[in-house]
């Protein structure tokens, strides 16, 4: 490129540039330089150099959190696998269908905190789940949900999978609708029934949609806040039981004031979520070498 | 399905040869099975696509009629009951007279204008040369924009909130909310996607004709691209409308919450008061539901259109 230096590139640039610059790019690398330091937000931060990750390797409730973030990525298998299954189900030429697809799509722009309430309300003590169980003789007594440790992260991932469905379906039936209707047919001449035509056509035909929603979902799990805050009434649960890597960091920043320990936790994150995105690059590089 | 089929034929009076009346006769029972078979079958998928609607709508729907009951409907009962026995409006003037969920409306109202209007203008501009122009730094700019996108945005809070305290001194008011959303590197993938679909050959046809690239951005191309536009639009506003975290963080007056953080202090407001809360949920959930509808189309296209293979 001999060309002469020309300006337009860069001012057509310029405002997201500078936008961005300030607030993603600049903030990454302080946060890494308080991740060194200890830093309450109202005094400057003091360097500790590796303190704050040497204490992290012994902190329970990080170990804890870690954990519940990697379990949370459960959501992702399971929401692909239901997301496909809905698709092809709405892929189907019915009168009204279009109706349904909205409907499925309504938890997915009513935001989370207008959904985890109304979860939160379910499966109180006193709420609708208990109702009907002791209604049809299920149980005797009401189950506490959400003051039961083992049944927090469950019910959130299940709210998280519930919200979740209806947008990643939507995903997934376009990708349907892009599939030639002569593989289908092929298919079905090779003797290939409902189940197994959708095994050898929809699936490999779906595969850069799977992938997406892979990415998407996952990073959305490890990242998880407004459902466990809300579902868990601010407290994170009963022992810490929803407490996940984004609501650990939240806590030691913004209630503990431990700017500089929440950092380490946050660097932590960071750390994970590029090894993710390094295998997700490994896969779509399979996908491009496969074509 | 095939068995069936030879098994039919071989049934006597139907195969060939049993004369024209009762072959059209076979032929209209035939058509007739079928069209019942495939009637039973849509019942089937009738009835699994309505059991999904239901537990899909069910949550919002029993916010609603629990707002609309009066303290003499049980919200939990053995057996459960539903439909409030006594309606009353009540719970809404409750919430309405303790907390400003109207002003909530008009904060959430201009945050999401303000970052819709400049993430279509921010991301339309920028995607622009770095899908049609070479420059020096091109790669450089376009890896690292790419590169925030699989940055969790919580990780940028705690600077950012240092940010707005000590720099920008905008701690607790709208514009705290409001700065820091106007770009996302995600729109402006998006629209390179869709500026990268649009021919050299239109773009060097108006160059050639002496058009400056700014009037060929906004003349040209900008009409082209408008429904990636849209698409980019309202994926923003609803992002925005919902975003909780770190609005939650900036916003504690109360006259100056947004929706979603208004939503979470009615919880602490009326903590077990769940007619009140069922209310406030239903008030914000509506308005945004009745957006949906309105643009359901463009909104399923560009999220359809966000991820081609």
């Amino acid at each position: 490129m001999t060309r002469r230096f020309r300006a337009t590139p860069y001012l057509f640039l310029l405002p997201a540039v500078a936008l961005i610059g300030v607030f993603v790019v600049y903030p990454i690398i302080a946060v890494v330089y308080y991740s060194f330091t200890d830093y309450d937000i109202v005094r400057p931060p003091v360097w500790v150099g590796l303190d704050n990750y040497v204490q992290l390797f012994g902190d329970k409730t990080f170990w804890l959190a870690l954990t519940h973030s990697f379990i949370y990525l459960i959501v992702t298998p399971i929401l692909i696998i239901l997301s496909i299954a809905l698709a092809i189900v709405v892929n189907r030429k019915l009168r009204g269908i279009h109706i349904y697809r909205a409907l499925y799509f309504v938890p997915a722009v009513s935001g989370s905190i207008a959904i985890g309430l109304s979860w939160r309300f379910l499966f109180d003590r006193t709420g609708f789940i208990n109702s009907v169980l002791q209604s049809l003789g299920i149980i005797h007594d009401p189950i506490q949900w959400l003051s039961t440790p083992s049944l927090v992260l469950p019910i959130a991932m299940l709210l998280t999978i519930w919200a979740g469905i209806g947008y990643y379906s939507v995903i997934f039936l376009a990708g349907l609708q892009n599939i030639p209707e002569e593989l289908y047919d092929a298919a079905v001449i090779d003797g290939c029934n409902d189940l197994q035509k959708h095994w050898h056509v929809s699936l490999p035909g779906l595969r850069p949609q799977i992938v997406f929603v892979g990415v998407i979902s996952s990073l959305a799990a490890l990242k998880v806040f407004d459902e466990i805050y809300v579902l868990t009434g601010t407290t994170g649960g009963v022992l810490d039981s929803g407490v996940t890597m984004v609501f650990y960091l939240w806590r030691q920043a913004f209630r503990l004031e431990h700017a500089g320990y929440a950092a380490a936790i946050a660097i932590t994150l960071l750390a994970i979520t590029l090894v993710f995105s390094m295998v997700n690059v490994r896969l779509l590089e399979r996908q491009e070498a496969d074509r | 399905m095939s068995g069936l089929d030879v098994a039919r034929r071989d049934l006597p009076g139907v195969g060939p040869g049993a004369g024209p009346e009762a072959e059209a006769l076979a032929s209209r029972a035939r058509r007739a099975r079928r069209r019942r078979r495939r009637l039973a079958g849509n019942a089937a998928w009738y009835a699994i696509l309505t059991a999904f609607a239901i537990v899909t709508v069910f949550p919002f729907l029993w916010m609603l009629l629990s707002s609309l009951k009066g303290p003499l409907d049980p919200i939990a009962s053995v057996p459960p009951q539903l439909i409030p026995g006594h309606p009353t409006l009540d719970n809404y003037t409750r919430v309405l007279a303790s907390l400003p969920i109207v002003t909530f409306f008009q904060n959430s109202i201009v945050v999401a204008i303000f970052v819709t209007g400049f993430n279509v203008l921010v991301s339309t501009m920028a995607a622009y040369p770095l899908a049609k122009m070479r420059f020096r730094g091109r790669e450089a700019i376009f890896y690292l924009l790419l590169a925030t996108l699989i940055v969790p945005a919580q990780l940028t809070y705690i600077p950012s909130f240092i940010l707005a305290v000590n720099f920008f001194h905008y701690y607790d008011t709208l514009p705290a909310v409001i700065l820091p959303g106007l770009a996302s590197a995600f729109n402006i993938f998006l629209m390179r996607q869709a500026f990268r679909g649009v021919p050299n050959d239109l773009i060097d046809a108006a160059r050639v004709d002496g058009a400056g690239e700014w009037r060929v951005w906004w003349q040209i191309l900008v009409p082209i691209v408008r429904p990636s536009m849209a698409a980019v639009a309202i994926f923003t506003f609803v992002t925005s409308w919902n975003d909780f975290l770190w609005p939650s963080l900036m916003l504690h007056t109360r006259t100056g919450m947004t929706l979603p953080v208004g939503l979470a202090a009615l919880q602490g407001f009326f903590s077990s008061d769940f007619r009140a809360i069922a209310a406030g949920v239903t008030m914000t959930v509506v308005p945004i539901l009745l957006f949906f509808i309105v643009v359901q189309r463009w909104f399923v296209r560009g999220l359809a259109g966000a991820v081609k293979g």
